[in-house]
């Protein structure tokens, strides 16, 4: 990653470390947004994602590295200043006064902003419009969110920040937000996400950075990633008296696990399928059973990591 | 304009969330104060005009502004950090200072309040009255906020949660409130001692308030102790500016 696209990038961030103690967090990250782009940051809990993010907010000081942000550079003062208008941030956990009502947190951040306050297009924008008076102890996890999706776009923000937006949310929320981060790419805007769902990186990011201790270990668009990492796709079958002939052979590698055959294709899996089935069907095999699969980011990631995303918290 | 707006709102806030729709909150800054100043005034005293209200009334309103600045600022302060709600103002434009003078303000116009809620009941029942020039009143009232908001500042700025905000906050409160002059007369004790608690920023605001506010005397005799304060201020807001911390 060379200097000369610092210009045209909305972000960058180049050798970025971040030591706690002995620990680097962030241990030599690098990698540009350019604008208009949605830009995963894809990892495990840990894995120096949001410290990363928090550099580029003005929240975590680098321990060496630069960052740059619209071009500016967020641990000078003078320049974060600047930069604060311009961005919209949603922090994982962020908590907002347990007795503040939806209406009057989103009347106190366009003061923040200086802009006329927006509450009642801004909550129904994510499906609050029937909780504006509705205080922040009494609403769920996922509503928060919500919220502070709401806070971050309120000013109409060039670049949006969003760290883990959519843990705890159900599925209405995540498809509000799905909706809003697409509708935002498409207006222009630069978005920098950090998500442990593979579907979620899957689904929104143009380029997915996948992170692990500190490094980045792979960055490219979800369907190279799943392209080079992701492995062949496969077809398995089992039915009673199937062998694969020549013909089928040259589809791929055949495997035999007992009454159950996989074959592992770089071809279209579908076109497989329907040979296999079409054989099986002349060899007047009787199928037991049938699958495909086609290689996804989650494939991609445990070749690349070694690691699954899993069931964490 | 847009810097006014950000701190009405702010402070608006403030009053709403923190006070208005915080039942705890209205009961120990309006009705507590008053209670201690009759249960105190009668467990003093062998009479209704024996001058136990009047030492009371102004060493209430005394305690009343340390516990301000140490809890009502200090311990609110370290909650809201541990809480992540200082990470989340902090990335947007609103400068630091409408945040502080916001939190400030709503809590001297609650001391306000308590100072008159506690001078009427005084009044009523009490029959003290304020005999000092308002404005020198004020002004030793203002002083005294400021050191306690300064020095309850630096509680903020070092603990790191709000718990080892809470335990430093009462260490300091609950003793001061009785070492100062608020409640009981420290000229009961030793003389070396009582000359020692008078070194402590607490007597030598609460001592200055009573005789401005009860006893009539001008402020001019008490340029030494406003000057302390005012340093004292002074240093807490120093050592507090270079000590907080958003994150």
């Amino acid at each position: 990653m060379g200097k000369s696209h610092a210009v045209d990038q909305a972000i960058v961030v180049e050798n970025l470390v971040r030591r706690y103690g002995t620990l680097a967090a962030v241990d030599g990250i690098s990698f540009g947004v350019p604008p208009g782009t949605i830009f995963g940051l894809l990892g495990r809990n840990g894995a120096g994602k949001t410290t990363t993010l928090e550099c580029c907010i003005g929240l975590g000081r680098p321990t060496s590295g630069t960052v740059r942000v619209l071009g500016l550079d967020p641990t000078r003062p003078r320049d974060l200043a600047a930069l604060r208008p311009r961005i919209g941030v949603q922090l994982q956990a962020t908590s907002l006064p347990e007795k503040a009502a939806v209406r009057e947190v989103l009347e106190l951040y366009a003061a923040y902003y200086g802009i006329p306050s927006r509450a009642e297009e801004m909550a129904a924008r994510v499906g609050l419009d029937d909780k504006l008076d509705r205080q922040i102890a009494q609403m769920s996890g996922g509503e928060q969110q919500r919220l502070a999706l709401a806070l971050a776009l309120q000013h109409d923000p060039d670049v949006l920040f969003l760290d883990e937006p959519t843990a705890g949310m159900d599925a209405f929320g995540r498809r509000i937000l799905w909706a809003e981060v697409e509708r935002l790419r498409d207006a222009g805007k630069t978005i920098v996400l950090t998500t442990h769902y593979i579907e979620e990186a899957e689904r929104l990011s143009d380029r997915v950075c996948i992170v692990q201790r500190g490094k980045i270990v792979a960055e490219a668009s979800p369907a190279e990633l799943v392209a080079r990492h992701g492995g062949d796709a496969t077809v398995t079958i089992a039915a009673d008296g199937f062998a694969p002939d020549d013909a089928l052979r040259r589809l791929g590698t055949w495997t035999q696990t007992g009454v159950q055959w996989t074959l592992a294709t770089h071809g279209e899996p579908g076109l497989a399928l329907a040979a296999v089935v079409t054989a099986a069907n002349a060899m007047r095999a009787g199928i037991t059973s049938l699958d495909m699969h086609h290689p996804t980011l989650e494939d991609a990631f445990v070749a690349i990591t070694g690691e699954t995303l899993g069931e964490q918290e | 304009m847009r810097l006014l707006r950000m701190f009405l709102v702010q402070a608006r806030m403030n009053f709403v969330w923190y006070f208005r729709r915080d039942g705890e909150m209205i009961f120990w800054t309006l009705a507590m104060p008053v209670f201690f100043l009759v249960l105190f005034s009668f467990a003093f005293s062998s009479g209704p005009n024996s001058g136990s209200s009047k030492f009371l009334v102004p060493g209430i309103i005394g305690a009343q502004v340390l516990s301000s600045g140490f809890w009502g600022v200090g311990v609110m302060l370290a909650t809201f950090r541990e809480k992540h709600l200082l990470r989340r103002v902090y990335v947007t434009p609103m400068p630091p200072w409408i945040f502080f003078a916001s939190l400030i303000v709503y809590r001297m116009l609650l001391l306000a309040a308590q100072a008159v809620i506690l001078v009427s009941v005084g009044a009523l029942l009490f029959h003290v009255r304020l005999a000092g020039n308002p404005l020198e009143i004020l002004a030793v009232l203002l002083l005294g906020t400021a050191t306690f908001v300064s020095l309850g500042t630096i509680i903020g700025a070092l603990a790191r949660t709000t718990e080892s905000a809470n335990n430093v906050a009462s260490i300091l409160t609950v003793p001061l409130a009785f070492l100062s002059d608020a409640y009981i007369p420290i000229d009961r004790f030793p003389h070396a001692v009582s000359s020692a608690l008078r070194l402590l920023p607490s007597t030598q605001f609460i001592d200055t308030f009573r005789d401005v506010s009860v006893y009539g005397a001008p402020l001019t005799g008490y340029g030494v102790w406003l000057a302390a304060l005012a340093l004292w201020t002074v240093a807490g807001a120093a050592i507090s500016a270079r000590t907080f911390r958003w994150v």
